[in-house]
């Protein structure tokens, strides 16, 4: 009997404990997506609609902000093409960068390889804002200003010590024997590298690939003072001139469509990539 | 066709991982290499293939030098203990890839292919991802894939570790024609010992990185040159018993009898191994383990004794077999 | 040796933007570049360090960047441990629930930095209105200096957050279920496994997170930036957004670059002690759960 009881009350228990899980699930949900879903209703309403919500109106849904952004000089897709461009670039750049890097901190001696990732998180916490003076400096003197490629050099840097940790990680975990086998069959280093390393390491730069996307379509302080030219302007810094210098006439029906038309991609890209941006994460977390 | 390595070493951080290996397989021989994990059997395999290089000496084939060349320019067939089988590509794949890297043209890769996969009975696998296949079967797909480099010398490491028990010794006659066909210099790391008797002609006992002993499978355990050798070749143990001259006497378990005199002892414990027992009986001079038939009788009082013909003797201090 | 040489392009970059910058402020800070030289380095004897360490706005921005920082860290490491502990249970749609709480994460700060000025705009934003209706009184989130900088720290947890659960969630996913299995026979509650086990064998996920999240927020620009611009009365202002002021507002270079350095020392010596405090806690965890 006591044994029946003290089963229906951990029952009880646990079912309680689903609900409670459930409803902080919804909070959750709630408190990352509401301000979104805000953005999204406010780029539908008109400017009429947002001022006096409860008073009835003729016209309460608009496109008129969309058409404003979308029309504007330059068009506002221009900017997600810029970030676009930016962001493949500095990817391919880092990864090019970061493999060979890698391959090599996989194979050196435990000391040196320690030396070296020290190195890199030492790099990974430092606030890189702070670097924007000096950079931008570099870039005057190397006349890299306003120039989408040239903002691939400080993106790769900043992603450098990221992308090598995850893909040291991604080598190391290798079985060694792979590649001697290969070596025993006659493959060069570049061989392997085609036949047998890249891809079995590809699930890893995958991550790093998305992840290092991620930052370089999202990167403020070096865009906004490398880029002035408003043709080559990234998304973010983009986003930014909207509002203007005045802090109190920002525009807010075609911000929230911007908003909306500038997240799209991002939560495709986060939906459709989540397990390896997790994954990104949380090896760079465990092993790192 | 042999292979020869003179006085090699390899030396790490002051280290030797292996010291003054000098050795001969003859065309037409498996030479097993055996010893306890950290022996250096391993490295010595990768030294004759060239994956890590040597500090001291020198590996030839044939007569022919080949300590500085890269395992690509030395033509040998090695079996690695995971098979080191590529995921990613089918097992025709996996086998094509080093003679496509070789520059065979593409018929002649498929015919010998076709073959090598008749030759291990897995043409039907071919295309079949190595995740798809069986222990075993992923096992013969290395093997092929060293048979297609049609190398000098065949080195096998622990080719069979991976796999159970029983699976090991079914397929232990299968790569033993297969390897003996080829009639080339083979050395086959194991840790296993009755594997290594079964499938070498010779066996080298290797130990902290040095050779204890080279021969016959018969000649270790019959004449072991040191105490590590007598330790190491025959299960269960060799009894280790140390007389009053400050030399110890070993005696294999089942060279030891019941009888009416000698030493006497009390038993302990017994395992049934089927078709024997083995009992382990304290005296004065320690556990010794004997080998019994399964319907021998314990006496009251138990007495042991021996030929002194079966006795060897050692060196306590160095280890090393003293002449009789 | 070749391998070294595989490492060189990566180290190089790393080098060109991360010491070269460095090196150069340390030049800098020595000298006065600004339009009163016209823009030309010249040497001035450490009077941008005397400058420094009498610039009271400097000071009121560090003291405001720490408190934003500590503020809001330990908010997320709260926060993302509650979320990371959600998550841990076995969940229908968890891929969707996971990635819908990442969205924040990946959005460009730039991007909600003006929703959020939407958001909390007054009179017309969803808070302030639910504030005038609930309370009667406007909230002024960010036209009042003593509320502005809890806005902005609001702004950043919404953010960082799921990133900080994401970690914490990797290393509950690291504990080996049979220590809770052992710990529930012998009758310990969930409040105890938490306290015992989870917390103790967290630590090292804590203590990255705790790291990367100081040494980000640390460097808070984009959301101030773009939300406040610093105000209202440089209340919300950041060491970052300071020297960012000084660089391309006042175009005084010398002195920019010497608040950077200067932050970077003392950034450094915080990490330090963070990661001393963090080993030690450690190794005191180890200690307790070894016995």
């Amino acid at each position: 009997m006591a044994r029946d009881h003290g089963g229906a009350k951990s029952g009880c228990r646990s079912l309680r404990k689903m609900k409670a899980a459930r409803f902080m699930i919804i909070a959750l949900l709630i408190w990352s997506l509401g301000p979104l879903a805000w953005q999204l209703y406010t780029s539908f309403c008109t400017d009429q609609a947002l001022v006096t919500p409860f008073a009835s109106l003729d016209q309460r849904w608009t496109l008129v902000h969309y058409q404003s952004v979308l029309n504007s000089n330059p068009p506002f897709i221009r900017y997600l093409f810029n970030s676009l461009f930016a962001g493949v670039v500095s990817t391919v750049l880092t990864l090019l960068l970061a493999i060979p890097a890698s391959y090599s901190l996989s194979k050196l001696g435990k000391r040196s390889a320690l030396f070296f990732k020290c190195l890199l998180i030492g790099c990974a916490l430092f606030p890189y804002v702070l670097l924007f003076l000096a950079l931008l400096e570099i870039a005057r003197y190397l006349q890299l200003g306003n120039s989408l490629i040239a903002l691939a050099i400080p993106y790769a840097a900043l992603s450098q010590p990221l992308a090598v940790l995850l893909l040291t990680n991604a080598f190391s975990d290798l079985p060694p024997e792979l590649e001697d086998a290969a070596r025993v069959e006659g493959l060069s280093v570049l061989q392997r590298f085609r036949w047998v390393l890249l891809p079995l390491i590809s699930p890893a730069i995958a991550s790093t690939a998305i992840l290092v996307f991620l930052f370089s379509w999202n990167e403020y302080p070096i865009a906004l003072t490398w880029i002035s030219d408003s043709d080559q302007l990234t998304l973010p810094v983009a986003m930014a001139r909207i509002a203007g210098s005045s802090i109190h006439s920002v525009p807010y029906g075609p911000y929230a469509a911007a908003t909306v038309i500038g997240s799209i991609p991002l939560i495709i890209l986060v939906m459709v990539f989540q397990k390896p941006i997790v994954s990104g994460l949380t090896t760079g977390a465990i092993k790192g | 066709m042999t292979l020869e390595l003179r006085q090699v070493g390899r030396n790490i951080n002051n280290q030797w991982i292996v010291e003054n290996l000098t050795m001969t397989v003859a065309d037409n021989e498996c030479l097993a290499l055996v010893g306890p994990s950290g022996c250096g059997k391993s490295t010595t395999l990768r030294l004759i293939a060239g994956l890590d290089p040597v500090s001291t000496g020198s590996v030839q084939i044939s007569g022919r030098d080949i300590t500085t060349l890269s395992p690509a320019e030395r033509s040998v067939g090695m079996v690695f203990q995971s098979y080191a089988l590529l995921p990613h590509l089918n097992v025709f794949e996996n086998l094509e890839l080093g003679l496509r890297i070789r520059g065979v043209s593409k018929r002649e890769r498929t015919s010998k292919i076709r073959q090598v996969l008749d030759l291990v009975q897995l043409w039907n696998r071919a295309n079949n991802r190595p995740a798809e296949l069986s222990g075993g079967q992923r096992q013969r797909v290395a093997l092929a894939r060293a048979l297609l480099r049609e190398p000098e010398v065949y080195l096998l490491d622990e080719p069979m570790s991976n796999l159970d028990a029983q699976l090991r010794e079914d397929i232990r006659p299968e790569l033993r024609r297969l390897v003996l066909e080829q009639r080339k210099p083979t050395i086959y790391v194991t840790h296993d010992q009755h594997e290594a008797m079964a499938m070498a002609q010779r066996i080298a006992v290797l130990n902290e990185g040095k050779i204890e002993q080279i021969d016959t499978p018969y000649n270790l355990y019959h004449n072991p040159c040191s105490l590590f050798v007598a330790r190491f070749i025959g299960r269960p143990q060799i009894n280790c018993l140390k007389d009053e001259s400050g030399h110890i006497r070993g005696v294999r378990p089942e060279a030891i009898r019941f009888s009416d005199s000698g030493l006497s002892g009390k038993l302990q414990s017994r395992e049934w191994l089927g078709n024997s027992q083995l009992l382990f009986l304290e005296t004065q001079q320690g556990v010794i383990r004997i080998m019994a038939p399964p319907e021998q009788a314990i006496p009251e009082q138990i007495r042991l004794t021996w030929r002194a013909e079966d006795e060897i003797l050692f060196n306590a201090e160095t280890g090393l077999r003293l002449s009789r | 040796m070749p391998l070294l040489i595989l490492l060189l392009p990566s180290l190089i970059l790393l080098i060109a933007v991360f010491a070269l910058p460095l090196f150069r402020y340390g030049w800098l800070s020595f000298h006065a570049d600004s339009v009163m030289t016209g823009l030309v380095a010249i040497p001035n004897q450490g009077a941008n360090w005397q400058r420094f360490i009498h610039d009271a706005r400097y000071w009121q921005d560090l003291i405001q960047t720490l408190r934003f920082a500590f503020v809001s860290v330990t908010a997320e490491i709260v926060l993302g441990l509650i979320i990371a502990l959600i998550l841990n249970q076995p969940l229908r749609m968890r891929a969707l629930i996971r990635s819908s709480s990442l969205i924040p994460w990946a959005l460009p700060t730039t991007v909600m930095a003006l929703g959020w000025r939407w958001i909390f705009n007054t009179p017309y934003g969803p808070i302030d209105r639910l504030m005038q209706s609930g309370l009667g009184q406007s909230l002024n989130a960010l036209g009042e200096p003593s509320i502005a900088w809890i806005t902005t720290v609001y702004a950043d947890i919404w953010k960082t957050t799921p990133f900080v659960a994401l970690i914490l969630l990797a290393g509950l996913q690291t504990i080996p279920s049979d220590l809770y299995e052992a710990a529930k026979l012998e009758g310990a509650s969930s409040w105890i496994c938490l306290r015992r086990i989870t917390i103790p064998l967290l630590l090292p996920y804590l203590g990255l997170a705790l790291m990367f999240r100081l040494a980000q927020a640390f460097g808070v620009f984009d959301l101030v930036q773009v939300m406040t611009g610093g105000g209202p009365a440089s209340s919300t202002e950041s060491i970052a957004l300071y020297a960012y002021w000084n660089a391309l507002r006042f175009l005084d270079f010398g002195y920019s670059a010497t608040i950077m350095i200067g932050s970077f020392l003392f950034l450094s010596s915080l990490i330090l002690i963070a990661w001393l405090v963090i080993t030690v806690a450690r190794n005191r965890a180890a200690g307790v759960y070894a016995k």
